[in-house]
């Protein structure tokens, strides 16, 4: 009786801690944002919200996409890093975002964050214009061959994966080719079909639809169960390529704790495992795969080796600068040469400004303003690398060697014919405060959000224009706050800022 | 014949209740969504995506076309009741709509933007109907010699829309131009003007240089000369455009529409181009080309003709061959993809009955846009009668919202306050602004194409290929010829003046 009596004990001991245990974790109290870094619809759109609905099948969780959109997903990298790493944020992650991190120089990313699971991989391969006489990959050699480092690929920015993985190839298989890249995938696949080039390197899924492209050859190990008939790079007898491909995966800020994490790899798994996940990729001809946490990060790290030797080697990173004009124009001395010219901007103008053309003075400071600018900015591109025929800085000195003359003449004209000058009923003034205004509002904004700010505007800045009617303005104000919620906030989704300091109070 | 009857059984679909219904609802939001200044069609094709997730794939697409087409038609309200164009392509609407506003007869305007728009979308989608695939394969024909050639011929326009002021009309562009290299090169890949920051590295978007250039510095320009006096405008007197305006203006919008079309087909050209070059043209072939400029109804009615019937040509890229020819175009693929349909020839064959679907509900989105456009005009009107003195700080908050939906980005807020503060000292001083936004719009497709051309091949093969250089001949004669009319016409009117 009593031995039983303890065992119920101890029983009632254990689950009781067993509650505390699950009580004192409990995850997520609150929806999970995942941040993509695309605007709506692309493949890694879909992915974050395809992964969206089959977690759901899991967990209580809701989880809630994010479009972060800019400069090839560092600005949503960034905002990553800026939340706190408490399990909430997801961040869909393409092997592109480290060719971007690598050649924006920041590699710090990579270790910021925890690279929780890879979720699929795609892989690279070679496609052709069936009715080219060039569409295998023995043409291919055959003709780069013949045509001596002439041979146009296609396909999209240089850096990116598809074009480092072509360096690879051409490594790999001893041959030259030129590299023509394209605004898209799509674009450069438009121009293949218009028999501009010969080949086209992306992926296999990209040749669905269109009976004219075919796959030459592919990166994996194996042949593609949706393209028996395409050889792999190994059984052409090309070594090293069988680890090309395309990864898309969740990663989190590093320092999430070890909970959370376990959380996340059960969701991973669970959704990896999915019916309905992996038909739904595998139909398009997507290899849908699970790699944790530590095999995932070595093959981050590995593609950022390779990743900063290939963007090396074609002069996108660590160029140093070697002329004169190169160096002048980096670092400090960039901003020393900025004032210098702001300086001989003031001294000209107070030059004017004591003249007897200073009535000019302010018609004066506009073709000013223009030929400086070019100015520094034809200095600062001597910082450009350039190993092309028609390298970056080409371009904006074009224009800039237009704009020069123009300005010089319209300069000229003003002195010399000395127009008369109309005068206006003008109203600076107020056009000034206004500006003073809309700097304020800007400010708060960010710190107070888009509502608050926008009825105080409203209301300073009608009356700023002399209007008076108290009761109007209020209702105004009061129904135009209503109408942007509904409208942009709700109907439209744009989500306007609630404000950092309102954020943080809540 | 084969054509007809399958067009036939698109209707019988499309006529259904619930297609109409969602042509309904993507055409009031598509004209909500052109009509502020900042939510582009794309955007507004974009946002929407996601609901059309859950939908059978005919709803999704009819749903996202509908938008399409409204919102380029939506970018003319606002270019001509408040001079703040709600997309890039409606900047051209604004040169002769709000000249008409300014004379009280926005109706004028807002009847012929609208008008031809519709027409312009009804045979934009007639020619896609029936020509498509010739089309297509003319298209993936052009080469980069090729884009850069008509990237120069649209910058050629500058001096038509310059006149007098060409010199500063050209500085405008060259400007554009120049900022527009800001950011990541889109060839070699390195960092060009960015002084290290990340806001940079995509450039200066369109959108919030449009909205600052336009939208800002028009209301600093208004406040600047106190101009707070509304106009009463009773809507019962409002002019409309009579039977006889539109029937005059038969032969611009149909020769507008076939070049928007055309102009449309080419990936990544697009509907402000074609706005740009087909009021170009009208003004050259107009009779009356001293009004353009001063609310001419040809001028409204060729850039609004060209730009939506632009939608047909950029959807036969699409359609034939799985290549978007807009930014509505590639958000359109992302949907097409969620419903597992690939586009490109096999969906011709496959899935042909959706295809025939999505025509006769192209045509039919043009005419419930005519209805409900119709309908709104008699509302868009009534934006004119609000008084200035609480419109423009309205203006302000729009254009805020506008410039922070594009990438949801502070930097874009501000950048668009320093157009607007740009904007607003060029304005003073007798810059025209456009020629910023079309040399913004045409800089990436001049340089990158360029840039191609001479890897492809050398620099002879802007002058080897007939099509390239056709184009180049053109541009030298259209770029030319204004400019030496100007002079031949002030020299007269200086002769005059001294035989006075």
């Amino acid at each position: 009786m009593k031995k039983l009596l303890i065992i119920l004990l101890f029983l009632q001991l254990f689950f009781i801690s067993c509650k505390k245990v699950n009580e004192e974790f409990s995850f997520p109290k609150k929806p999970i944002t995942i941040i993509v870094y695309t605007g709506p619809g692309g493949l890694i759109d879909i992915t974050a919200r395809k992964f969206a609905t089959v977690a759901s099948k899991y967990t209580e969780a809701t989880f809630v996409v994010e479009n972060k959109p800019g400069s090839g997903g560092i600005v949503a990298i960034k905002r990553l890093l800026q939340l706190p790493s408490d399990g909430y944020t997801l961040f869909a992650c393409t092997k592109s975002n480290i060719s971007k991190i690598v050649s924006t120089g920041g590699e710090a990313y990579i270790d910021g964050i925890d690279w929780a699971a890879m979720m699929m991989a795609d892989p690279e391969c070679v496609i052709t214009h069936k009715k080219q006489k060039i569409n295998s990959w023995e043409d291919i050699l055959t003709d780069a061959k013949a045509k001596d480092g002439d041979q146009l690929w296609l396909g999209p920015a240089n850096g990116g994966l598809d074009h480092v993985t072509a360096l690879k190839i051409w490594d790999e298989a001893g041959i030259e080719a030129k590299w023509i890249p394209f605004k898209s995938g799509g674009k450069a696949i438009a121009a293949l079909l218009g028999e501009q080039g010969v080949a086209y390197v992306g992926n296999p899924r990209e040749v669905l639809g269109n009976d004219d492209l075919q796959i030459a050859t592919v990166s994996s190990s194996k042949r593609l169960a949706q393209f028996p008939d395409v050889p792999t790079f190994e059984e052409l007898g090309i070594m090293g390529l069988e680890n090309e491909f395309m990864w898309r995966g969740f990663v989190l800020k590093k320092g999430t704790t070890p909970q959370i994490k376990k959380w996340y790899d059960e969701l991973f798994l669970n959704v990896n495992n999915d019916p309905e996940w992996r038909e739904y990729w595998e139909r398009g001809g997507i290899d849908v795969v699970y790699k944790g946490s530590e095999e995932f990060t070595k093959i981050v790290h590995n593609d950022k080796k390779q990743f900063t030797h290939y963007l090396q080697k074609i002069g996108i990173i660590n160029t140093e600068a070697t002329s004169m004009i190169a160096k002048l124009s980096t670092g400090k001395t960039l901003y020393f040469m900025v004032m210098i010219f702001v300086i001989i901007f003031l001294i000209i103008g107070l030059f004017v400004n004591r003249s007897p053309n200073r009535k000019y003075l302010s018609k004066i400071m506009l073709p000013l303003f223009f030929i400086l600018l070019s100015t520094i900015l034809f200095i600062i591109s001597f910082s450009f690398p350039s190993n092309e025929k028609v390298g970056p800085a080409v371009i904006p000195r074009l224009w800039i060697i237009i704009l020069i003359p123009l300005n010089v003449y319209l300069l000229v004209d003003i002195l010399r014919q000395k127009r008369e000058i109309e005068h206006k009923d003008e109203n600076k003034k107020v056009v000034f405060g206004f500006i003073g205004l809309l700097i304020l509002y800007l400010v708060s904004i960010f710190y107070i959000g888009y509502f608050i700010s926008s009825f105080v505007f409203l209301i300073i800045g009608i009356y700023m224009l002399g209007y008076r009617n108290y009761i109007t303005m209020l209702i105004i104000s009061v129904s135009w706050l209503l109408f942007s919620y509904l409208i942009f906030y709700k109907l439209l989704y744009v989500p306007l800022p609630v404000g950092k300091l309102i954020e943080m109070i809540f | 014949m084969e054509i007809l009857a399958e067009m036939a059984q698109g209707f019988g679909f499309v006529l259904g209740w619930q297609p109409i219904l969602f042509i309904i609802i993507g055409v009031i939001m598509g004209i909500l969504v052109g009509a502020m200044p900042g939510l582009s069609p794309s955007m507004g094709v974009a946002l929407l995506v996601p609901f059309t997730y859950s939908m059978s794939p005919t709803l999704a697409l009819i749903l996202l076309v509908s938008i399409y087409i409204a919102a380029n038609y939506g970018g003319s309200i606002t270019a001509v009741t408040i001079n703040a164009p709600g997309t890039p392509s409606a900047v051209v609407t604004s040169f002769d709509g709000y000249p008409l506003t300014k004379q009280n007869k926005p109706g004028m305007g807002l009847g012929v933007s609208l008008v031809s728009s519709t027409i312009g979308g009804f045979i934009g989608t007639i020619i896609l109907i029936l020509f498509s695939v010739q089309l297509a394969k003319v298209a993936v024909k052009f080469h980069p010699a090729e884009y850069f050639a008509l990237a120069i011929f649209g910058l050629t326009t500058v001096a038509t829309l310059g006149g007098k002021n060409w010199v500063k009309a050209f500085i405008a562009a060259m400007f554009g131009l120049l900022i527009n290299t800001v950011g990541i090169d889109p060839i070699s890949g390195v960092s060009r003007f960015t002084f290290g920051s990340v806001h940079l590295y995509d450039g200066f978007s369109l959108i919030p240089a449009l909205i600052g250039l336009f939208a800002l510095s028009e209301v600093f320009k208004q406040i600047d000369e106190q101009n707070f006096k509304s106009k009463k405008i009773e809507l019962e007197k409002t002019q409309w455009p009579t039977l006889l305006d539109y029937w005059k203006l038969k032969l611009t919008i149909v020769r507008s529409s076939i070049m928007g079309t055309l102009i449309g087909i080419f990936p990544g050209a697009g509907a402000t181009i074609a706005s740009f070059i087909s009021y170009d043209i009208a003004k050259r072939t107009s009779k009356e080309p001293e009004k353009f400029g001063h609310g001419s109804l040809e001028g409204v009615a060729a850039a609004e003709a060209a730009n939506s019937s632009s939608v047909g040509g950029a959807l036969v890229p699409l359609l034939t061959l799985g290549i978007p020819g807009s930014a509505s175009t590639a958000v359109l693929i992302g949907a097409l993809m969620i419903h597992d349909l690939t586009p490109g020839p096999q969906l011709f064959n496959k899935n042909s009955e959706i295809i025939y679907e999505l025509f006769a509900s192209l045509l039919i989105a043009n005419i419930v846009l005519l209805v409900f456009g119709l309908f709104g005009s008699r509302l868009w009107v009534k934006v004119t009668a609000v008084p200035k003195k609480i419109l423009y700080p309205m203006i302000f908050t729009v254009s805020i919202i506008g410039s922070f939906a594009v990438r949801y980005s502070f930097f874009d807020i501000a950048a668009c306050l320093g157009f607007g503060i740009f904007g607003w000292i060029l304005r003073r001083h007798n810059y025209p602004v456009a020629p910023i936004v079309l040399g913004i719009v045409l800089g990436n497709i001049a340089e990158t194409n360029f840039r191609r051309a001479v890897m492809m091949g050398d620099y002879t093969i802007f002058f080897t290929r007939p099509v390239s250089l056709l184009l180049l001949v053109l541009a030298l004669v259209s770029f030319a010829w204004p400019i030496l009319q100007n002079k031949i016409y002030s020299k007269k009117e200086l002769s005059k003046l001294k035989s006075k």
